[in-house]
């Protein structure tokens, strides 16, 4: 018999980005909020805490910041004929873990999607005709504009800090910004970050041949900061301590820089840590949501919490994990096409080219996260889709990110991996290698999907999820363009060595390298409950006192990171939820 | 807000008596020392591998990072020592991993750690099947070598070569990584010994604060190496 | 209360002698400042805030206690001092206390019965404030504060201190000034703020220097003392007025956002200063600590520039100074990283530069600047030390909930380590103190081990 806790207006499940989001802004309604967070509690003040978070092993390598295979993981498969077999040790993607979830140990980049990736099967079959679409790519238009998206990316680039500047500040194209970029009300609340010496390196090369390079935009402060909640952040200092880490400087947008500390002394709000979610509960009539049945991990027993909106904020992943384990939708069936949950599992498809230059110093470990000049001359709205013969783009970032030495030791190929040669390489070329990547978009297939294993549980006795995921060849295609595209570009900066790394087609999904943690789709966001999980609210179709935030909302993936929509989008439900849903609950289209 | 030892305060009185017993265990060293002169690699106090397996990984990381040339090697560096601990630690048990049956060691390695072993029993069942295999082909256990037949025996082992079981083929792999780890991780971890591999690249260990740098371009960083500790170098 | 070890001391060289004469002295009871109509009732929350101004928390509630239900240990090498019960319970409170003998203690010192207080109790500060206080904040302590019975241990201290009437000779000496406020008359703010500052705020309890006796040197705005600075067990509470004081450094606005957030654009507050701000100051309206900045910033007669708001939310990004002419040096030094530079440098460059940069300037409302910071430059160093080895803490607040936490180094640097940076510290961007010896850090980490 669980035990039951009293009841509250909003369960909030899982507190990293959105989970941050939905509180606070709900709190200020005054409503009664309690979030469960499956893991431990964590701040700036003390656990990111400096000398002790600047350790490559302990974060970067052993990766303590992130979810236990052990405590929760999935299995993986790359065709409906393989069996899927448990991803065992992290390696591919990085879901976080502990308050704050992923937020605290991404990397800062921050991006809105353009306009026409929010409407991207309009926009193909407007420009190319439905024909090119390749078969078994779910090509879908998200349920919002960019237009109606825009004052909802503006709320979250002022709440995180976003340091940067507007290409496109409205509609008036400004130098030195992105020309490519959906419009923006206002200026980024920073100024851009400063430029170190690869990315400089970069942009003079991209300017030669005619691009359109700028700073990338970084959740990264470049001043100090103070947020519409009284938050603040430090200026960074370019320790190159971000992705896997904390920032111990208070530099880097996060839940605990960002939101954290003002929404817990609203007295209307609680959280519980180590409490997680296992099955949100149905009334009997299976319309609406009673609450959500956790595991107490201190107390050793479940507990019901009762609540009138359930708020789904715990990473995409689990999600879609919790929705098929509740029953807030059918699952996906690729061969049928029905079924909403597990539908659209994105990814994201990366290559780059690395550079080697015997005379010069990078310093690579005076870098972060966001650092680099970008262009976005192959981005989405760019490609003339009908004539490359894929539907995708790209962007190309250069800039030092981190200079650990024990992952991060490019070297020439026909370096030996070991011995005298091995130890002569890095002495040599430790600090003179650069690198371009290309941060490209990644379509939704029929093919790729998740549901339940029908073999591996977890440690309650649940299935765990199962995805199903392989390479597709139209963004293996748009992979290969970029390739094309960029070995010029590359061989422009005349380095000593230089070597290309892009998938090609025939390229298996391997779990083992890390890629990124941008898993996105699968609670995908439609017009009507036949095509997907929520509305464009991120409310459920099944139970419309159920909210499911985050990149399970992906239609597909964008080719950015994808932190920017997701908070986007956050605001956007919680606008709806206070402006229109508080005063007569309901679904809301 | 909680005060803080030795912090001034119009109660600091009080910190002698009610906060003293709140933070009675962490008492403060006198002084923060240089890290003392480790014992030899000879007398170390071994965690988890035993004398067999110690002296392969004394021999195999002595040729995976060699001593010769620029840079410390693998054992001025104490990386035997860093693996030592590691396969000692939680890293060693694989707590953190979903080690659940059925497992499939046979599965192609793009699919990952599927081996019901974890890295301490990788190591406990590589080494004798390695070393059985050195003999039988060399002649020798891997350590009795000379360093060209350990070199080749090494390349074996990366190339598949030596006709492990599937449960041990992830050996090869952490061996190399746990190696690389050890030569570049902190050195409160055992390995990286004086900061000697940071120093050798260039590296500033975990300085992390850079703030007048990045627009110093193509001016290389001159300053040594810091460890969390605080040695310098 | 640090100050009354000091006090304490400076009981002890009045002597029994004098102790003897003053015996016969008669205990001496203010009259109200005010009279207040019979019908006079405090506005609805007035009490509360006084309470808040006051920061009576601070004193009277113990760790993990029930706010003002006493019991705080205040260890003294005379003996425990414990303070009390100021809830209303009428056995272990205050329940009983009528509103003159509530008056008495504030105003004179003198609890229910004619016991003398220790003057850890400010009651040469609250003697000060307006009657309507004193009045609102006992109604709201009887009224609304939950009773709490809870039986404070009962203070000993050893001979002479025992002798609880030999305060009666340090009153005679110390509280020489009218009971009630006199406002100086620069304008309705400055006035509202003179009064906070000299009342319930008690600020030249810390910040004025002491007699040799170790009373006040300096109760009262009319006083060029006033506000001095002073010295308490081995830390500096900075001058508020005077050339180079934050009053003269800084804008009204900057002061208000020390006082309420325990930031601004130069400075953090911690330690005894940030327990002020977390227990007390962020609990005034903007108005309060706006005039408490405003009567600081033309205390020693500068013109006062009016402004309406202070650390507002979303104020967006914060400009980071570079280095001064003054800095210039320091900065280029540390910037190249050279690897021969002076172990105090070098020692920064490793632990510290990066919050406080090579500028020794830090950043707006989060990294304080190192260069004229008087913790760093004061006649005391232990502060410096204390911070270095301890680290320090400022609490969140409503304008600025995020809880800043500068990690201590005892773990990471040697006694000797610590004194060369804490000297290079003192000299760096121009700042200008001196040496600092490995003794004093070995002291500081000693006081600091035995917690």
């Amino acid at each position: 018999m669980a035990r039951q806790e009293k009841k509250k207006d909003v369960v909030i499940v899982g507190l990293g980005w959105t989970g941050s989001i939905a509180g606070i802004e709900l709190a200020q309604e005054g409503l009664d909020i309690v979030a469960l967070e499956r893991g431990h509690d964590q701040d700036t003040v003390p656990n990111f805490e400096y000398p002790q978070q600047i350790d490559e092993l302990k974060y970067g390598v052993r990766l303590k910041m992130m979810q236990k295979p052990s405590q929760q993981t999935l299995t993986v498969r790359r065709n409906d004929g393989e069996t899927a077999l448990p991803y065992r040790s992290l390696g591919s993607f990085l879901p976080g873990n502990g308050v704050g979830g992923a937020g605290t140990h991404w990397n800062g980049l921050n991006w809105r999607p353009q306009p026409v990736e929010l409407k991207l099967r309009s926009h193909v079959r407007d420009n190319w005709g439905e024909q090119i679409i390749p078969e078994g790519m779910n090509l879908r238009d998200y349920p919002v504009s960019y237009d109606e998206m825009e004052p909802f990316f503006t709320k979250f680039e002022k709440v995180a800090g976003i340091s940067g500047y507007a290409g496109n500040l409205n509609g008036e194209i400004r130098e030195g910004g992105n020309p490519f970029e959906g419009w923006r009300s206002e200026d980024y609340p920073m100024p851009p970050m400063p430029t170190t010496y690869d990315a400089s390196k970069f942009r003079d090369a991209a300017k030669a041949m005619g691009y359109h390079p700028f700073e990338a935009p970084a959740g990264i402060a470049s001043t100090a900061y103070v947020n519409p909640y009284g938050m603040q952040m430090g200026p960074c200092n370019f320790c190159g301590f971000c992705e896997r880490y904390g920032c111990y400087q208070y530099s880097k947008s996060s839940p605990q820089t960002s939101i954290l500390g003002a929404l817990k002394r609203m007295p209307n709000f609680e959280y519980r840590t180590k409490s997680e979610v296992l099955r949100v509960e149905l009334a009997a009539d299976g319309k609406t949501a009673t609450g959500v049945t956790y595991w107490d991990e201190e107390a050793g027993e479940e507990v019901f919490q009762p609540a009138d909106i359930v708020i789904l904020s715990s990473y995409q992943l689990n999600n879609v994990h919790l929705m098929l384990l509740s029953g807030l939708g059918e699952a996906y069936n690729p061969l049928t096409g029905e079924g909403t949950l597990g539908k659209n599992y994105a990814y994201q498809m990366n290559g780059g080219v690395s550079m080697f230059f015997k005379e010069d110093n990078f310093n690579p470990f005076v870098g972060h996260g966001a650092n680099g000049q970008v262009i976005d001359d192959f981005s989405i709205s760019q490609n003339d889709f009908g004539a490359e013969g894929f539907i995708g783009g790209s962007y190309w970032r250069s800039g030092t990110f981190n200079g650990q030495p024990i992952r991060n030791m490019p070297l020439p190929k026909g370096t030996p991996s070991w011995g005298a040669g091995w130890k002569e390489g890095i002495g040599e070329w430790y600090g003179h290698a650069m690198s371009i990547g290309s941060h490209g978009s990644h379509m939704s297939y029929a093919n790729n999907h998740l549901d339940l294993d029908p073999t591996y549980t977890d440690r309650h006795g649940r299935p765990l999820m199962r995805m199903t995921f392989n390479w597709q060849d139209n963004d293996l295609r748009m992979n290969q363009f970029m390739k094309r595209k960029m070995e010029p570009l590359a061989a422009s900066m005349n380095p000593d060595i230089m070597q290309a790394g892009f998938k090609d087609i025939g390229a298996q999904y391997d779990v083992r390298p890390y890629q990124t943690t941008h898993n996105t789709g699968g609670h995908i966001m439609a017009e009507n409950a036949r095509e997907g999980a929520v509305n464009r609210y991120s409310q459920t179709f099944k139970a419309h006192n159920v909210f499911a935030m985050g990149a399970g909302n992906f239609v597909q993936n964008t080719q950015y990171n994808p932190t920017g929509l997701v908070g986007g989008l956050a605001y956007h439900t919680v606008h709806a939820i206070r402006t229109q849903y508080l005063s007569n609950p309901r679904p809301l289209v | 807000m909680t005060d803080l030892p030795g912090y001034p305060s119009r109660r600091s009185f009080l910190k002698a008596t009610a906060a003293g017993a709140a933070l009675s265990g962490l008492a403060l060293p006198a002084s923060a020392q240089q890290t003392p002169k480790p014992v030899s690699l000879d007398d170390y106090q071994r965690e988890y591998l035993n004398a067999d397996e110690w002296a392969f990984i004394m021999a195999a990381t002595a040729r995976l990072i060699p001593s010769e040339g620029d840079g410390p090697g693998a054992l001025e560096a104490r990386v035997p020592v860093f693996i030592d601990r590691q396969l000692a630690s939680d890293y060693g048990t694989a707590d953190d991993w979903y080690m659940e049956g059925p497992h499939d060691p046979n599965a192609e390695p793009a699919r990952g750690w599927q081996t019901p072993l974890n890295p301490a029993e990788v190591y406990r069942q590589a080494i004798p099947a390695f070393n059985a295999w050195c003999q039988d082909t060399h002649g020798a256990n891997f350590a009795d070598l000379n360093a060209e037949q350990q070199d080749a025996a090494l390349t074996s082992l990366q190339n598949g070569d030596v006709a492990l079981a599937p449960e041990l083929r992830e050996f090869w792999g952490i061996l190399l990584g746990n190696t690389k780890e050890g030569y570049f991780a902190d050195p409160q971890y055992g390995g990286n010994h004086g900061m000697q591999s940071w120093v050798y690249i260039g590296f500033p260990g975990a300085r992390a604060a850079y703030r007048e740098w990045p627009e110093r371009h193509n001016v290389k960083y001159p300053l040594g190496p810091v460890s969390i500790s605080g040695e310098r170098a | 209360m640090k100050t009354f070890l000091r006090i304490l001391g400076g009981l002890a060289v009045l002597g029994v002698i004098a102790l003897l004469a003053f015996i016969f002295v008669p205990v001496q009871i203010s009259k109200p400042a005010q009279v207040l109509a019979a019908d006079w009732q405090p506005e609805p929350g007035q009490g509360e805030y006084v309470m808040h101004a006051s920061d009576c928390v601070a004193c009277h509630t113990a760790e993990d206690g029930e706010p003002l239900a006493g019991g705080r240990a205040i260890a003294s090498p005379m003996g425990t001092i414990w303070s009390t019960n100021i809830t209303p319970d009428a056995e272990t409170g205050i329940g009983e206390w009528t509103y003159d003998e509530f008056r008495a203690a504030m105003v004179d010192g003198i609890a229910k019965g004619g016991t003398h207080l220790y003057p850890a109790m400010p009651y040469e500060n609250y003697r000060l404030m307006k009657e309507e206080d004193i009045r609102a904040l006992y109604d709201y302590i009887m009224a609304d504060v939950a009773p709490v019975k809870k039986q404070v241990q009962e203070t000993q201290l050893k001979f002479p201190f025992n002798l609880r009437f030999g305060i009666r000779a340090w009153n005679w000496l110390a509280l020489t000034h009218d009971a009630g406020f006199n406002p100086v008359g620069a304008s309705d703010l400055q006035d509202r703020g003179q009064y906070l500052v000299e009342g319930p705020g008690h600020c030249a309890a810390c910040h004025s220097p002491r007699t040799p006796f170790m009373s006040q040197d300096g109760v009262t705005a009319d006083d060029d003392s006033f506000l001095a600075g002073g010295v308490i067990d081995g830390w500096n509470a900075p001058a508020l007025r005077g050339e180079g004081s934050a009053p003269q450094a800084w804008s009204v606005d900057q002061l208000a956002a020390y006082l309420a957030t325990g930031r601004n654009a130069h400075s953090t507050a911690n330690g005894e200063m940030g327990l002020v701000v977390e227990h007390s100051l962020q609990y005034l309206t903007d108005e309060d600590n706006l005039a408490m900045a405003a009567f600081l910033k033309g205390i020693d007669g500068a013109e006062v520039e009016a402004t309406e708001t202070f650390a507002t939310k979303g104020k967006g990004s914060l400009e980071v100074p570079g280095a001064d002419a003054a800095g210039e040096a320091t900065a280029k030094m540390l910037t190249e990283a050279n690897p021969d530079m002076p172990l105090g440098a070098r020692l920064y460059s490793d632990s510290c530069i990066g919050c406080h940069f090579a500028s020794g300037k830090g950043a707006p409302e989060i990294f304080p600047e190192l260069q004229g910071n008087h913790m760093v430059t004061g006649s005391e160093a232990k502060p410096l030390i204390s911070v270095i080895l301890n680290g320090a803490e400022v609490p969140g607040t409503a304008k600025r909930p995020m809880t800043l936490r500068m990690q201590g180094y005892a773990n990471r640097m040697s006694d000797d380590e610590v004194a060369e940076l804490a000297t290079w510290l003192r000299t760096a961007w121009g700042n200008n103190a001196g040496p600092v010896s490995a003794a004093e850090v070995a002291a500081v980490r000693g006081a600091s081990a035995s917690h």
